[in-house]
């Protein structure tokens, strides 16, 4: 963790609303890992007094470039949006525990609503860089929403649900997950809260057959505390979860989302957690 | 360069007078204060005026709670001061004071509990902490290994429960002092209702005064109807130091699901938008009080700093500007050491109160004074 300042290379706006920025951080390159994010400032006349959480789109550990990817929601992302290559803005980070991807893991399912893409896309760069086939399964309301495809590499299988049918599946990303559940040793998921409950009761108590737990394991089954890598690790879900934020580093528990073990910091113990972490609401 | 910097000095200030200094119209340039040592280059920009920051908040225990300088960090903006530890250098603060730490473990407000607002930030944390004993046994280790003193935050539902805290850390090595948080608006029982009446807040001051031989700092609320007898009834109960001020209740709607955004529905109000309001407490108390007067609300720059102490606070408290600039205090320290050793002012302590009426100022004529 550490403060520093980012120029920004450049932006634009790759879907209504949605913007795609580059930003010159070559420390935050090379010791970020897939999942963490980053807390950007806005610059003092704009009289904001808090950060804006974005997680990590892509690391480029080569040039030192970043990018985050976000949607115009209010006054601090519209501000970023208007920035012009040149123009430094005040970064904290990396922050959080990113995505524990088990060594053993050859197929990764990646399940991403609208902008919970965000979220996961550093893991398709990761995952072919390191040799894994990935499936990248992604969910929006409407075909003007879809994350374009010409910004994944050629490496990737992309499958697409639209809430209206306009592209691809009709219906629910949760859908195509069932087709994938068995191929997947891991999944990670990003999205909103409803689609990752969908998603967590679809996987709960799956851990012992899916993913990595049929690689096998050595030294029989030992249960790691929950919360901890390792028993993340031995979940076939992996969420990020998003919560508004206030200090990013632990201090204000501003940012907690429930848990059920207590409130989660999604800032420290977070973003990414393990479904079982989470106490999901009933009726999601 | 740097220059040399203030160091902590045993000295009492409370028998320094509380007035400020009579000072000449036009401030003497510094070089003309204090003749530069012969050893110093003459190249050497900066003026040789020797600024102590040192301010003492319990006057009346010598040496128990005097900090190196008038910036300290407010409660549930720094955790524990272990959060913040890569990027600040906790050390050269004034003081910590630490997340509000009650009796038992509490789990806190539902989520969401932070949104932005114009000018400021509601939070309706609700003392979410792992209950006292655990915050000991985790930090205070951490604590007494840091020169700079922490203060503990310490909130509860009923004066028993004020008390045994305050038991509890008494004579813990570790713990600097206490800050009575009486003033929380974002919890059900024992939140305001001790900082709204005069007789609930001297009680509950009374007892813990009673437990303990920490120094002792009471946080008030702007919520209250005349501050300044709440005031005058926490110094009569024997508090070393008033703090001013915890956060203003508010609220913020979630227009796209139509409900209330925060999950606690009501928020406490801090940043910016709190300052004016803090100010006029912090003013209001100081004309009551001869206690010292800790300020907090909307602190984010060194005009910020200046205007408390000149309206009567001897240090003040960063609290939400921390979120969008962690170094700030730090910041702020250099820079009212720098702003004091241009003007040739030996320490803050000669500008707090500055803007206080004096006896010479005629009573109003337009008609009835404010009361808020």
């Amino acid at each position: 963790m550490r403060l520093f300042d980012a120029e920004l290379l450049h932006g634009r706006e790759i879907l209504p609303g949605q913007w795609l920025q580059g930003y010159r951080a070559p420390w935050l390159a090379t010791g970020a890992a897939p999942g963490q994010f980053v807390h950007v400032r806005t610059p003092d006349w704009s009289g904001l007094v808090l950060r804006r959480p974005f997680s990590l789109n892509t690391i480029d550990r080569i040039t030192g470039e970043v990018t985050i990817h976000f949607r115009v929601t209010g006054k601090g992302t519209d501000l970023l949006a208007r920035m012009h290559p040149g123009d430094s803005v005040g970064m904290l980070g990396p922050l959080g525990r990113g995505f524990e991807i088990d060594p053993r893991s050859r197929h990764l399912l990646l399940i991403a609503g609208g902008l919970g893409m965000a979220g996961v896309r550093c893991l398709v760069d990761e995952a072919i860089a390191t040799g894994r086939q990935v499936v990248v399964v992604f969910g929006a309301a409407t075909a003007a929403e879809v994350y374009p495809s010409s910004l994944l590499p050629d490496e990737v299988e992309y499958v697409v649900a639209t809430d209206d049918g306009s592209l691809g599946h009709h219906g629910r990303v949760t859908d195509l997950v069932t087709g994938y559940e068995a191929w997947a040793d891991q999944a990670f998921a990003c999205g909103p809260e409803p689609m990752l409950a969908a998603l967590a009761r679809l996987a709960r108590g799956r851990d012992g057959r899916l993913g990595v737990a049929r690689l096998g394991r050595k030294g029989g089954v030992r249960a790691a505390p929950l919360g901890s890598a390792q028993a993340r690790r031995a979940s076939w879900l992996q969420v990020s979860m998003e919560q508004t934020m206030g200090c990013a580093v632990g201090a204000c528990l501003g940012c907690v989302v429930m848990g059920v073990e207590g409130p989660q910091r999604v800032c420290r113990e977070g973003p990414v957690f393990a479904p079982d972490e989470i106490a999901w609401p009933e009726s999601a | 360069m740097r220059r040399k910097r203030s160091v902590v000095t045993d000295r009492d200030t409370s028998a320094l007078p509380r007035t400020p200094r009579a000072r000449s119209k036009t401030p003497r340039p510094a070089s003309a204060a204090v003749p530069r040592p012969a050893s110093t280059p003459v190249t050497d920009p900066t003026p040789a005026v020797e600024v102590d920051l040192s301010v003492d908040l319990a006057p009346s225990r010598p040496g128990a709670l005097v900090l190196r300088n008038p910036l300290l960090v407010a409660s549930g903006t720094f955790g524990y001061g272990v959060e913040y530890g890569e990027v600040v250098d906790v050390d050269r603060l004034g003081a910590i004071c630490c997340k509000g730490t009650t009796l038992k473990p509490r789990v806190g407000n539902p989520p969401p509990r932070v949104t932005e607002t114009p000018a400021g930030m509601l939070n309706s944390i609700g003392l979410q902490n792992p209950g006292v004993e655990a915050v000991l046994e985790k930090y205070a280790d951490q604590w007494v290994r840091w020169q700079v003193p922490v203060i503990v935050n310490v909130a509860g539902e009923s004066v028993e429960d004020y008390v045994a805290v305050a038991r509890k850390l008494d004579g813990q090595p570790g713990v600097a002092g206490i800050e009575l948080n009486i003033s929380c608006p974002n919890v059900g029982k024992g939140g305001l209702q001790f900082a709204l009446d005069a007789g609930a807040a001297g009680e509950v001051t009374r007892a813990v005064r009673r437990a303990t031989d920490l120094p002792l700092l009471v946080k008030l609320s702007p919520s209250a109807a005349d501050v300044r007898a709440i005031a005058t009834a926490i110094e009569d109960a024997g508090a070393d130091a008033i703090c001013a001020v915890n956060t203003l209740s508010g609220m913020a709607i979630d227009r796209h699901a139509r409900k209330p955004f925060l999950g606690n529905t009501y928020g406490g109000l801090s940043g910016p938008a709190l300052k004016p309001v803090a100010l006029r407490v912090v003013y209001e108390v100081a004309q009551v009080v001869d206690i010292p007067i800790v300020a907090i609300g909307g602190v984010g720059s060194l005009e910020d700093v200046l205007d408390f102490l000149m309206a009567g606070a001897c240090a003040v408290q960063v609290g939400t500007a921390l979120f969008a600039d962690p170094v700030l205090p730090v910041r702020l320290i250099d820079e009212l050491d720098e702003w004091c050793a241009t003007r040739g002012i030996a320490s803050p302590r000669e500008i707090v109160g500055a803007a206080l009426p004096t006896r010479r100022d005629r009573p109003s004529v337009k008609g009835v004074e404010y009361r808020p």
